[in-house]
């Protein structure tokens, strides 16, 4: 059992990392050469978000010019801008607009301050790829336990990445992925976009991972 | 969507994607594991290192820059209120200035530099690029300039208070610095200059007892809004004193006047010329004054004046002769009295002269500088650093030619010296200013920026996407006023100098800079000398620096003291009336000009003349005079992005007299078209469109709009949708576009967001001041 869960935890590590890395900035021609790989791909299509062989196909430096557009249209500039932020989407009972450093960014900062994870400075708590790489970073710590044979050390991150998915996570990465998946022009982002959402739902318990 | 996956399917993608980040070394963890939990009971700022509970700082969402305070809870700004201890605003805040938050927490906020993709400008296809490649980008460009460094402009919103953008382009070599009073207040800061030697003006409104308002409305829109308009409370409140108001417009501050005039427009100088003949007639100006301090006698003056006689006066202005001569005889027989004035009456191509004449009624009435009447703008000013880089040679964008007092401010003009080649561009920074929207002839200002033969390139210095930025070459996302530092001046409506503090009271957001941190970089990088200018070491020894010519607040406490009050002012000091007794006038004849010299040798009138707008004579049937008047709410294109403001202010439709509405067939809220008249000149749009708002309140010959509507490339909130239309290929319902709908709430009622109306208005400067005559436009008005 202890064997499963440290798997699982470096797993979670990995899949969280990478979709941090997704949506922290734009793809380089390294991550989508990375991504191509057979394995990867397999994993992909499991997942039902495997590149189409076109993309397969095309040059990892001109793909990464193109998506770099496409990141900048989708999270940063105005057009169809989606802001990746928690408080963007989740509004506190006082607030009547969305905006950035809502309530739900002070939520967020203090479970960072909890789980002893420290942001570095100018750093937005609760934008998207900041919270994913916080349960990346979360599940890391849990393997390292698990590793040591911390058994309850690994239990009580096990708990804290399961209250940020119900805290957090749940409450508006799958609604946020479905916005992203209606604007984008690309595969690579519409299909990042719904795996995280899967991913999303399957941690924070929509979905149960079947043995 | 998936609804079940294996177990071993999650093991293989989180074994797969940790191979994947391992490949890609440059991103690493951003979040590092602690051991430690953070102690509670702390509360500290970590950039004043004061307890985080209130900062005080300047607001800049307008001109005023009043005191503010800024709540702080949690790492964040909850509520931005007044500082009490403000000599200007004194604990007040105007809508914008609480809405600050919505600019600094603008979900729309550009937060990383942006480099404009291959394709045409206008596209709005960005990259993110690292500050790094940026400035090496940047710093590329202006090597290649220094060619012929004469050609770097640089357009800010005011040149006064951006002195590191002038300090920066001048440290290059360059003197086309140029900020943007050419489409605010240009015309009245040269008819002040050219009369009493200093430019603006600042009534006493505190202690005066009579009041003449002339197209302004200082409790909407001021240069000094909230103080301004506190203390013109207090004269009516107060002092019980008498407002006769003289406008083209129902405005928050004629409504509550004690007598409201409607003046037919372009007539402002006429009306007060009878005025000041029928006190010269009357014998009831002060002789002594005009003796001692004008450079005209009595006589010579009164025999100038007897052609603008009340008769014609009413002819032509619409003001009865009766109310002109009582008006007149209250004003000069009333002590304290003062007028007020403001872009609205100078915004005409005679409005260097509209300033002189109503100036003249403080002149002859002795009410200059003095308590309750006129006064001088009081401030200090700040030092400039050494070593200070010398002023390049003028240049024709500098110092155009057929504008001889517009230094550095006709940033119309400015557009269209471009567009004519009267002048070349190598390397464009656009820095807080927008001059797309701002500007007249938006289509011809785009059609220049889009350009990129006139414009090689062009850098936006910005803290959000407008109709500018997103023409430029490279964005630089720039800190907004609650993230940034500097040292404040204004004139003090106290008429007591203040020094003011804009602190940063929440760290910047993400990558956003401020552009002391951009400018001192940049010059250290372009180097060739120019990094001397900028060896402050850092923003605190440049604030230091700055205030190094005012001992007193050093030995309050300096930087310090700034840093806990916001503010810092002599309490000893008190206006000090009459200055010019101790060393007379900045003039050439050290006197009050009510004849320049200066303006005959240009061969304008040297005497206040009224000259009529030749466009408003023999109005059609149909035409109208257009005025777009700027309100409480936005700040032309500064605030377009705040959503409180927004919600007041969302769309400018059209003012209509109902007499006029019914001859033209026009009904309340139906919409209708502006098209310019060709008598007014040419710009690139001809017509606008917007609903129809009838009210007694507009002149039966003009039409009025608010200004600072009808944004575009400015974020959701601005342009009242969830998400760009243009980019939407379907628009499905989402939570997000459901909530942002709900919230813009005026895109449902259909209201839409209104238009910038200055679009259809052409380049045409007051020849005088060379400040751009947005009050002469003529327009048919017909239903669309």
């Amino acid at each position: 059992m202890a064997g499963e869960k440290l798997e699982m935890a470096r797993a979670r590590a990995g899949l969280y990392g990478l979709m941090s890395r997704v949506f922290s900035d734009k793809p380089t021609a390294a991550l989508l050469k990375g991504m191509k790989e057979p394995k990867m791909q397999e994993s992909m299509a499991s997942f039902e978000v495997p590149f189409d062989e076109e993309f397969l196909a095309g040059d990892d430096e001109q793909q990464a010019e193109e998506l770099a557009v496409e990141y900048a249209r989708l999270f940063l500039a105005t057009g169809s801008h989606i802001a990746p932020y928690e408080s963007v989407f989740v509004r506190g009972w006082a607030e009547d607009k969305p905006q950035l450093w809502g309530e739900a960014t002070v939520e967020v900062s203090k479970f960072y301050e909890q789980a002893g994870l420290e942001l570095r400075e100018g750093q937005t708590p609760d934008h998207l790829g900041i919270e994913l790489e916080a349960v990346a970073v979360m599940a890391e710590c849990e393997a390292a336990r698990r590793e040591s044979g911390d058994a309850a050390g690994a239990a009580g991150l096990e708990e804290l990445q399961r209250r940020f998915c119900q805290e957090h996570l749940k409450r508006w990465v799958p609604e946020f992925c479905e916005a992203v998946s209606r604007q984008a022009e690309s595969g690579f982002y519409r299909g990042m976009a719904d795996l995280t959402a899967s991913l999303v739902r399957l941690h924070c318990g929509e979905e149960p991972i079947i043995d | 969507m998936l609804n079940t996956i294996t177990r071993r399917d999650f093991l293989k993608m989180g074994a797969a994607s940790t191979a994947v980040l391992a490949i890609e070394t440059q991103f690493g963890p951003i979040a590092s594991a602690a051991e430690r939990l953070v102690e509670g009971g702390r509360s500290v700022n970590r950039t004043s290192g004061l307890p985080r509970s209130f900062l005080p700082s300047t607001c800049m969402q307008c001109q005023a820059g009043c005191g503010n305070i800024s709540y702080i809870e949690e790492s964040r700004v909850v509520k931005i209120g007044g500082n009490p201890m403000h000599l200007s605003n004194q604990g007040s805040l105007c809508a914008r200035g609480q809405a600050g938050i919505n600019a600094l927490y603008d979900p729309d906020r550009l937060l990383t530099p942006l480099k404009r993709a291959k394709g045409v400008r206008g596209n709005n296809d960005w990259i993110s690029i690292s500050w790094e490649e940026a400035y090496n980008e940047i710093a590329v460009a202006f090597s290649a300039a220094r060619a012929n460094p004469g050609d770097f402009v640089f357009l800010t919103d005011d040149l006064a208070q951006d002195y590191l953008g002038r300090r920066f382009t001048n440290a290059f070599g360059s003197p086309n610095a140029i900020g943007s009073t050419g489409v605010y207040d240009a015309n009245k800061l040269v008819g002040t200059q050219l009369t009493w030697g200093r430019a603006g003006d600042m009534p006493d409104f505190a202690n005066s007892k009579y009041i003449l308002v002339f197209g302004a409305n200082p409790l909407e829109s001021n240069p000094q809004f909230v103080g301004i308009a506190k203390r013109f409370v207090d004269a009516m409140q107060q002092n019980q004193a008498k407002v006769v108001a003289f406008d083209i417009r129902l405005t928050n501050t004629s409504t509550r006047a004690n007598e409201i005039y409607y003046v037919n427009p372009g007539t402002y100088a006429l009306l007060a010329l009878s005025m000041a003949n029928v006190i010269m007639q009357e014998g009831l100006h002060n002789a002594a004054f005009i003796k001692e301090w004008t450079n005209v006698s009595p006589a010579e003056l009164a025999q100038h004046l007897a052609q603008y006689t009340p008769e014609r006066a009413e002819a032509e202005t619409g003001v009865s002769a009766l109310v002109i001569r009582r008006i007149a005889t209250e004003f000069a027989a009333t002590s304290p009295a003062t007028t007020v004035t403001d872009a609205m009456l100078s915004n005409y191509a005679n409005g260097v002269q509209n300033e002189r004449a109503v100036m003249l009624l403080n002149i002859i009435t002795g009410n200059i500088d003095s308590k309750g009447g006129l006064c001088m703008p009081v401030q200090y000013y700040l030092a400039e650093p050494d070593p200070v880089p010398s002023s390049p040679a003028p240049s024709v964008l500098s110092n155009p030619p057929d504008l001889p007092f517009a230094y550095q401010q006709a940033v119309e003009k400015t557009m269209e010296m471009i567009k004519d080649r009267k002048h070349g561009v190598n390397v464009l920074m656009t820095h807080g200013v927008n001059p797309v929207y701002s500007n007249p002839d938006m289509g011809m200002t785009e059609d220049v920026l889009k350009d990129q033969t006139l414009i090689p390139y062009h850098i936006a210095v910005t803290p959000f996407m407008n109709e500018t930025a997103v023409l430029a070459d490279i964005i630089l996302p720039e800190t907004t006023y609650l993230e940034d530092w500097d040292i404040e001046v204004r004139p003090s409506p106290e008429l007591v100098p203040y020094v003011s503090l804009k602190q940063s009271v929440v760290p910047a957001m993400e990558s956003a800079k401020s552009f002391y941190e951009i400018a001192t970089q940049l010059a250290a990088m372009i180097g060739g000398g120019m990094e001397q200018y900028f060896a402050f070491g850092s923003v605190e020894n440049y604030l230091k620096a700055r205030i190094a010519n005012i001992p007193g607040v050093k030995q309050a406490g300096g930087l310090d003291y700034l840093k806990q009050h916001g503010v810092w002012y002599d309490p000893k000091t008190r206006p000090n009336y009459a200055s010019y007794m101790a060393g007379g006038f900045s003039t050439p004849s050290g006197k009050v000009e009510i004849y320049s010299q200066q303006l005959a040798e240009k061969g304008f009138a040297g005497m206040p003349s009224y000259e009529p707008i030749a466009n408003f004579r023999e109005l059609g049937a149909n035409e109208m005079v257009l005025s777009i008047f700027d309100t409480a709410i936005q700040t032309d294109a500064r605030t377009g992005n705040c959503m409180w403001l927004d919600e007041i202010q969302h769309d400018n439709p059209v003012w209509i007299n109902p007499e006029t509405a019914a001859r033209l067939g026009i009904k309340d809220g139906e919409v209708v078209k502006l098209t310019r008249s060709h008598k007014s000149g040419d710009a690139k749009e001809r017509s606008i469109q917007s609903t129809a708002y009838l009210t007694e309140g507009i002149h039966p010959e003009v039409v009025a709009m608010a200004n600072g509507n009808g944004r575009a490339e400015s974020g959701s909130v601005a342009e009242g949708e969830p998400l760009n239309s243009d980019e939407i290929k379907e628009i499905e319902p989402h939570a997000l576009q459901d909530a942002n709908m709900k919230l813009v709430w005026w895109k449902e009622k259909g209201a839409g967001i209104g238009v910038n109306a200055k679009q259809i208005v052409p380049v045409s400067p007051d020849p005088i001041g060379g400040g751009q005559a947005w009050g002469d436009v003529v327009v048919t008005v017909a239903k669309a």
